[in-house]
């Protein structure tokens, strides 16, 4: 867009036109030193410090992979990375599978704008309540006298209250299916309301049952939602370490729990094997995720 | 879509999805009104009250349930916001403004912001600490918890600003160009008051995202906490309703904040409509 106007303007502001990588140049140079200075490098040093030598409560700048060694014949480390996948993937579909009805009612069922805007605002709403006491809030939901086994108990489906609810990886996958399918909810509905829904009335006048629009219309094109969508799940979770310390009870330990676990007692250079296994998790299962769907082709 | 069935299971399903993602505040705001000191943070509700609010505040006599460190924290929490909240604005603004020109590498600046949003917390936050660790800097919530602030809130400020310009026409400002005005008096005089509702919704987004911001705060601040760390420092420990109390404050707080967003929003719209009409006549 900015090309056309650039053209469009050449004729009678030549003059401007020449100044401007000049003045692009200084426009952008304080963004770019910021994320080069407090991004790149953080993420490059985390890559060099994990192949320095850990002490006992100091690290020197020895190079050594006696920290990745430690790391991969370790059963704690290396659990805690099953774990993390374990979790992240039952997260991905979890929240997939909560989202997605729910986006195909709000991005192609409500044809009133009003209502679909008032819908979608109601789940953003959310993220306006501090990450920590909406995790927190799981608590007295889920707990041996929480709201879910009251309620359960009053109904009469269940005479014992259930223990395995709070405190364990079920409360943690709870808890991040919450907070996480949101993200997938936004990406499959702004998908879905692109949709012809021309294409949708010529099938049914056809004779097309909803299954069959859904499985040759409506399921290939949202797939570029599903990604997006599938892309911040998995970035958040594969970062995460409030939730499952806040309801886990410590049983569920992720690789960001132990990243930082090694940080408070001071053991930075397996922290830093922990940080950069997590990064090549996440380089994988993104590059993996975009190979599914061309996203430049598709939006 | 027309399958009246369908539609209707669907809707009772969007239904049951709102009561999910609502439960659990609804749940922790009843019981934050649980008696006190005695009641603890279940059902059933053994009186209704307001003491852990009081408790919050310091107005109820001592009991062996220490009040929440918020007072200081909140005040440097907020000050880290407005501090993201300006640098963010004006680093997303005049780099949304470079980016109206093509010019060579800009993919890779585009990606370069953009990855400060996706990368998560926990790995900036420990590479910050790292190197704070290596050339001995202390770590402050001012210093290296604010840098890294910006770098997550800066794209958002970045993105939001994109959209505003594409859907700017340029023809305003190279009318004022070619009418002898400097640059920088047309950016303050046409370019900003058409794009202040970006610049808004930019600012709100650096504001909360910082407010909110834990994960890289936990790794880069030093001792003194800010109002996330304070909450996470209840999580290993016991949680009484006095937790519960403040999170239904700090949800009223970003309430407020949305509410004064939507008013100045609404009344620069209709500045702006009364500006047209103003032309037109």
């Amino acid at each position: 867009m900015a090309m056309t106007a650039a053209t469009a303007e050449a004729a009678s502001a030549d003059r401007s036109a020449k100044k401007m990588p000049d003045r692009t140049f200084w426009l952008l140079a304080p963004g770019v030193i910021w994320m080069v200075l407090f991004l790149v490098v953080p993420i490059l040093m985390m890559v060099y410090v994990s192949f320095w030598t850990q002490t006992t409560f100091a690290i020197t700048p020895t190079l050594t992979i006696k920290s990745w060694v430690t790391f991969f014949s370790s059963d704690t480390y290396l659990s805690a990375l099953w774990t993390t996948i374990r979790i992240w993937l039952i997260v991905l579909a979890a929240t997939l599978i909560v989202g997605y009805p729910a986006a195909l009612f709000v991005g192609l069922f409500v044809r009133n704008k009003t209502l679909q805007t008032v819908l979608l605002v109601l789940c953003v709403i959310p993220f306006w309540t501090s990450f920590l006491i909406r995790v927190l809030a799981w608590r007295p939901m889920l707990g041996k006298e929480g709201a879910i086994n009251l309620i359960l108990q009053g109904v009469g489906l269940i005479n014992k209250p259930i223990e395995v609810l709070l405190f364990s990886e079920l409360s943690v996958i709870i808890g991040m299916t919450q907070i996480y399918c949101v993200f997938m909810v936004g990406p499959i509905a702004f998908m879905m309301g692109r949709i012809d829904q021309s294409v949708i009335e010529a099938a049914q006048d056809l004779g097309a049952g909803f299954w069959r629009i859904f499985r040759t219309i409506i399921l290939p094109l949202s797939m570029p939602g599903v990604v997006v969508g599938a892309i911040f799940v998995s970035v958040m979770v594969l970062g995460e370490f409030a939730t499952s310390a806040a309801l886990s009870g410590r049983k569920v330990n992720l690789l960001g729990n132990i990243i930082v676990t090694q940080v408070g007692s001071l053991k930075w250079a397996f922290a830093a094997v922990a940080g950069v296994i997590l990064t090549i998790l996440m380089g994988i299962v993104v590059a993996a995720l975009l190979r599914v769907v061309d996203l430049r082709k598709e939006l | 879509m027309q399958a009246s069935g369908t539609k209707l299971a669907l809707g009772i399903y969007t239904a049951l999805f709102l009561v999910f993602l609502y439960g659990p505040m609804v749940v922790l705001a009843i019981l934050s009104f649980q008696t006190g000191p005695e009641g603890g943070p279940q059902f059933p509700i053994i009186e209704w009250s307001i003491y852990w609010y009081k408790h919050l505040f310091g107005m109820t006599p001592p009991t062996r349930i220490a009040p929440l460190p918020i007072e200081e924290a909140l005040v440097r929490s907020l000050v880290l916001a407005v501090m993201t909240m300006i640098v963010s604005t004006v680093l997303g603004v005049t780099s949304a403004q470079a980016f109206r020109k093509k010019f060579t590498g800009s993919g890779f600046a585009f990606y370069l912001i953009v990855l400060g949003m996706m990368v998560p917390g926990v790995l900036v936050g420990l590479g910050m600490a790292l190197i704070a660790n290596a050339l001995g800097i202390d770590r402050h919530w001012w210093g290296t918890t604010f840098v890294l602030h910006v770098v997550y809130t800066y794209p958002f400020a970045f993105l939001v600003m994109l959209a505003i310009l594409n859907r700017f026409d340029q023809s305003v400002e190279e009318a004022s160009w070619s009418l002898g005005v400097s640059p920088v008096k047309t950016f303050r005089k046409v370019t900003f008051p058409l794009i202040f509702p970006g610049v808004l919704s930019a600012m709100l987004f650096a504001f909360t995202l910082s407010y909110d911001e834990f994960s890289r705060t936990l790794f880069a601040s030093g001792r003194d906490l800010t109002l996330p760390l304070a909450i996470y420092g209840t999580f290993s420990v016991e949680v009484h309703p006095n937790v519960f109390a403040f999170g239904v404050l700090t949800t009223l707080f970003s309430f407020a904040l949305l509410g004064t967003y939507a008013v100045l929003m609404m009344l620069s719209i209709r500045r702006a409509r009364r500006v047209a009409i103003q032309e037109e006549a």
